[in-house]
């Protein structure tokens, strides 16, 4: 009873020990390449505030008001273990912002195409026609007319001028990749704590097993 | 949106904090409490072991990053938190490299072999 029980707990451990290994290994492997990507995205930031000036990337050009782009989902699976996903939020592409544009109020004048001003009454009938035209161009150029109006806290690459330098648009795609490596890594690092406590307590299982097993044999040699 | 899920935290220098912005995790919430601090040479580590735990207390945070010369300061408090959410995250900072042996989760995962474990 006793010695098979103590190889089924040796295979048990051996198995969680090289989970965790391989867990211990992938968790460096990732380490490396965010730090690898953390420091791209300072090289590329150097080389924007090279060419912006010193001062023009800094705390000091952060917007007023900050909205986050990206968040965190964190499931809990059902052995303890924490999965990290991350989402983006997509930017709204210029039908969207259309369609938005539609249900809002528009304050101020509708028409902001050609319009004609309004002359004395000289004509009755060249007015008529002017009015008709007017209100006939409207519902075509206000769609358009918004294309420009996105919202620009919503990129913070804006914070820092409309017209950044490249390198400050590399840094912002390094940052990206850090930020979803980093939700990979807690995920595994949860798993490398979560397989470390197993593997602890399949450690003591083990030891009381072995405990048992050396006190039936004792006995045996007694009788 | 993103209200659904949880933020992403940051402690850090002034250019970890810049680049974590740039990607697109900063939040300014509705007291205006940002999910970041930038860490100057004058900031005290009073303020950093404060803002820490505010970002622990607080429900919508899922990961905080913090630079590991940062979290050096404030061992004590990193050490002492268990919960898997937020997960704490040790990344470098420009003047000061990631060092594995002094990050908390992988001293945690060292210990596993210490005598103790057999006991």
């Amino acid at each position: 009873m006793g010695v098979s029980e103590l190889a089924e707990s040796s295979v048990l451990l051996d198995e969680k020990l090289l989970r965790f290994m391989d867990q211990l290994e992938l968790l460096e492997e990732k380490r490396a390449t965010l730090n690898s990507l953390i420091e791209q995205g300072w090289f590329s930031m150097s080389k924007a505030r090279y060419s912006m000036g010193n001062k023009c990337v800094s705390p000091l050009q952060y917007a007023s008001e900050i909205e986050p782009l990206v968040c965190v989902h964190a499931k809990t699976l059902g052995s303890g273990e924490v999965d990290f996903c991350t989402d983006r939020v997509k930017q709204k592409c210029c039908n969207e912002v259309g369609k938005d544009n539609g249900s809002i109020e528009d304050i101020g004048p509708q028409e902001e195409g050609v319009r004609r001003r309004i002359k004395p009454k000289k004509d009755m009938t060249e007015k008529e026609t002017s009015e008709e035209t007017s209100s006939e161009k409207a519902p075509e150029v206000t769609p358009e007319v918004r294309k420009s109006d996105q919202n620009p806290q919503q990129d913070p690459l804006k914070w820092f001028g409309i017209l950044v330098p490249q390198s400050l648009k590399h840094a912002q795609s390094s940052f990206k990749q850090v930020i979803e490596l980093s939700a990979e890594i807690a995920t595994l690092q949860t798993a490398v704590l979560n397989t470390r406590q197993e593997l602890k307590h399949s450690m003591k299982d083990k030891h009381i097993l072995l405990e048992e097993a050396s006190a039936t044999q004792l006995d045996r040699v007694a009788d | 949106m993103a209200g659904r899920g949880k933020l992403i935290a940051v402690i850090g220098d002034e250019d970890t904090c810049t680049g974590f912005l740039l990607g697109g995790i900063g939040e300014l919430n509705k007291n205006r409490k940002p999910n970041f601090l930038v860490v100057e040479k004058d900031t005290s580590i009073t303020e950093i072991e404060e803002t820490f735990k505010s970002f622990l207390a607080r429900n919508d945070i899922g990961i905080i990053l913090i630079n590991q010369f940062i979290a050096e300061m404030i061992r004590h408090a990193i050490d002492g938190h268990m919960q898997s959410i937020p997960a704490v995250l040790e990344i470098p900072s420009k003047e000061h490299p990631y060092d594995a042996s002094k990050d908390s989760i992988l001293r945690r995962a060292k210990g596993m072999f210490s005598a103790e474990d057999f006991r």
